[in-house]
């Protein structure tokens, strides 16, 4: 499905309609309760074991605060092997059913890389060789260097954002324009739109100034065309040691 | 000849009614999207003129609309209109407010003179088509374990098909045959065997992972009367982007399915994207066209797959003819002696992150494929796209859900007419940056009509790409075009956004 459908997915579902709020405290004590008194069936984090996964099970979709798991947990399902749990006390069920829902919630919310995923992850790259890269055969060090505009730029952004604006910076809001009107008069400027039947730009003077594409002649001007180009010329490891290499740019 | 071929296949393919209506979400059973209709044409395109225009509230319009007996139905999620087709005048209105996803609806399907809609918390409700009010009302799937519906549901004879969505959780896809008087189960074909049925071997045993494996028809299929079969694309499996549980193929995710409408049964398979892990689904609308190749009659299937691979099967017996690359991509070692494009381990989601084009966007999407017979060719709305495919899942853990996620880098979409024959790509015209979400549609007229990623409304020369009309239209078109002809005069409808453009010829001829 699209990154659309998620989205609005993550906005609309009834079984996410609830914030993301869980008390940490009583979902670690629901935890260790879970581990203890059914992790051994169910597996420790409830994803199953000799006994199903609870985070694809009906019994917890279906459940609002224990009205459908606590009957289950406190009498059990004889017919199917699963023992009574009827000495647990209220709070320790509340907690243990908060524990579901929390592992529920995180599998739900899965299709989205956190924006504090750890460096650890990755920096699996070599930097010697990433410098390589970036002096050779990357063909980086045309546009960019590590004294000027590159100084500091492991410490403007995530670990995330630095390996993705590595990749490509941005949107195309950088490009500029040389048009040349029918009389030979040249104007150059940020371009705003270009199609096949128009061309627009904001020109040195501040003004936005169109034209039919047709009556015109065009050149635009992409700084981030190299980093097309290089999309299809990376190895991953190219990618992985450039990024080690940039990370000691602090 | 080529005439005669075209009427032909009208005769094989498409449904009951004249093709003066659009009765069905593609038009025709055939998929192609392709009309008879030339009134207007290449000679007269240029005059095209706003007939009438309707402003749907709320949401944007995703559907295809119908339009039978001068009635128009468009829909859009818990909505559903007919409209008078000559003015788009309102005739009634059917609401019903709903949880679950919102995040498009296709269409409704027709038999008789009852609708079948599909709800976002995946209900399938017949209406009367001449007041809107409600026959019946069934639940496809429980919408609490993640399910919900968008697609428009395929009547062929006495059978609703329908299929539903849904990959934030690991819960099984299907496809039903539903009774158009009762909404009763006729058959239900799952995306996954049994374990122990044939397929059930590209699974791990010992193991949950085929009863929860993903795999939605979302969009509607195509049929074939000659053979009695329906032919549907199956989703993605589950978890989406970790593959680590799910060990091999993984049948019948990411297929081309060719099924009996009769009895659900399946007759063959084609698997695009074998052991997804990117969300490549094979969806896209398996095309169904004719054509005499060394004076024998052929009847073939093409799809433009989500994962950038354009292919050709023999559609009676599911044989493959040809697989080629319509976007460049660097996540196949190559293609099998059966054609399918094998992955490669290297590009599965990474911890640390993996270079990949296409993204999980996919090289194309949900956006109407169209074939015509005048040219030979099928055009696609494609996408280079790249991304960054992160598998986020911690070691040890078992995945659930998506289990990762990738991040686009950039995209350009670029529309494409492609030689069924050879899988060159004859023409390609650039539609801008972004990802483009407007289907195709070719006439009779020797037209085809889309929209690019400039919000620019163009009619090209489907023999070259070449612009022979457009218009800026403020907006995005999210659904596909279709045409009908109604009182001597033909109608190009054109979503956009949540406004209806119904564009005709001037009604007194320019001199």
């Amino acid at each position: 499905m699209t990154r659309c459908l998620a989205l609005c997915l993550l906005a609309t579902l009834p079984l996410l309609a609830q914030p993301a709020k869980f008390d940490a405290a009583a979902v670690e004590r629901g935890r260790t309760q879970f581990k203890s008194s059914c992790g051994f069936c169910h597996g420790d984090d409830a994803t199953g074991n000799r006994a199903p996964d609870l985070l694809r099970a009906t019994s917890l979709s279906h459940d609002t605060d224990g009205d459908t798991l606590g009957p289950i947990i406190r009498n059990g399902r004889p017919d199917q092997g699963m023992p009574a749990f009827n000495t647990l006390s209220a709070a320790q069920l509340a907690d243990m059913v908060l524990f579901l829902h929390k592992q529920a919630y995180d599998a739900l919310h899965s299709a989205s890389v956190p924006r504090d995923y750890p460096l650890k992850k990755l920096l699996t790259g070599n930097a010697a060789a990433g410098k390589a890269y970036f002096e050779g055969a990357g063909g980086c060090a045309a546009c960019h260097s590590v004294t000027k505009d590159l100084a500091g730029i492991a410490s403007k952004y995530t670990p995330l954002d630095l390996q993705q604006r590595m990749l490509y910076p941005a949107g195309p809001g950088r490009r500029t324009a040389t048009v040349t009107l029918p009389g030979g008069k040249v104007m150059e400027g940020r371009l705003v739109h270009a199609d096949e039947y128009e061309v627009a730009i904001t020109a040195a003077d501040g003004w936005y100034r169109s034209w039919p594409a047709a009556t015109v002649k065009v050149e635009i001007h992409d700084p981030l065309a190299a980093h097309k180009a290089q999309m299809p010329k990376y190895t991953d490891a190219d990618v992985h040691n450039l990024f080690a290499y940039l990370v000691t740019l602090k | 000849m080529k005439q005669l071929l075209a009427c032909a296949l009208l005769l094989t393919l498409s449904g009951a009614a004249a093709d003066k209506e659009w009765p069905t979400y593609n038009g025709d059973f055939s998929g192609r999207r392709y009309s008879s209709l030339s009134q207007i044409n290449q000679g007269n395109v240029n005059q095209l003129t706003l007939a009438w225009s309707a402003q749907m509230r709320g949401a944007t319009v995703k559907s295809t609309p119908l339009v039978v007996n001068g009635i128009m139905y468009v829909t859009t999620p818990d909505n559903v209109w007919a409209l008078d087709a000559r003015t788009g005048r309102t005739v009634w209105h059917y609401l019903r407010e709903s949880k679950g996803d919102h995040i498009g609806q296709r269409g409704v399907g027709m038999y008789k003179d009852w609708l079948y809609f599909e709800t976002p918390d995946c209900h399938l409700i017949s209406l009367n088509a001449k007041d809107g009010t409600v026959r019946w009302d069934v639940e496809l799937a429980d919408p609490k374990l993640g399910y919900f519906a968008t697609m428009a549901p395929l009547v062929v004879k006495d059978h609703v098909l329908v299929g539903v969505s849904g990959d934030v959780t690991d819960i099984p896809g299907f496809l039903d045959s539903r009774d158009p008087e009762t909404g009763k189960l006729q058959w239900r074909w799952f995306s996954e065997p049994k374990p122990g049925e044939p397929g059930s071997e590209t699974w791990p045993k010992g193991t949950d992972a085929i009863l929860h494996g993903g795999g939605m028809a979302w969009i509607t299929g195509t049929y074939d009367p000659e053979s009695n079969l329906t032919y549907w694309g199956i989703g993605n499996p589950n978890p989406v982007l970790n593959g680590d549980g799910r060990k091999g193929d993984n049948l019948y995710t990411c297929s081309i399915v060719a099924l009996d409408v009769g009895t659900g049964k399946l007759k063959w398979y084609f698997q695009p994207s074998p052991h997804d892990t990117h969300d490549w689904d094979a969806v896209q609308t398996p095309v169904l066209f004719d054509d005499t190749v060394n004076g024998v009659r052929r009847k073939f299937l093409a799809q433009g797959s989500r994962n950038g691979y354009f292919i050709v099967l023999d559609r009676t017996t599911g044989e493959h003819i040809l697989t080629k690359p319509f976007i460049y991509t660097n996540w196949s070692s190559g293609i099998d002696s059966k054609g399918v494009p094998r992955p490669k381990a290297e590009k599965e989601p990474k911890p640390d992150g993996v270079l990949v084009s296409p993204g999980s966007d996919g090289a194309t999407n949900w956006m109407a494929p169209s074939y015509s017979p005048d040219y030979g060719l099928f055009f696609l709305s494609a996408r280079r796209l790249w991304s960054v495919f992160y598998m986020t899942t911690d070691a040890g853990s078992k995945p659930e859900g998506w289990a990762g996620r990738d991040r686009n880098l950039f995209a350009e979409s670029v529309l494409e007419g492609i030689d069924y024959k050879t899988g060159d790509i004859k023409w390609r015209k650039e539609l801008g940056d972004g990802e483009a979400v407007a289907g195709i549609l070719t006439t009779a007229g020797k037209l085809l009509f889309t929209s690019d990623n400039a919000q620019n409304l163009v009619a090209l020369d489907p023999a070259t790409g070449k612009t022979l009309w457009h218009v800026p239209v403020g907006g995005a078109m999210a659904a596909s075009p279709m045409t009908y002809e109604l009182d001597g005069r033909q109608y190009l409808l054109t979503p956009i956004q949540n406004v209806i453009f119904a564009w005709a010829l001037p009604e007194k001829p320019v001199k």
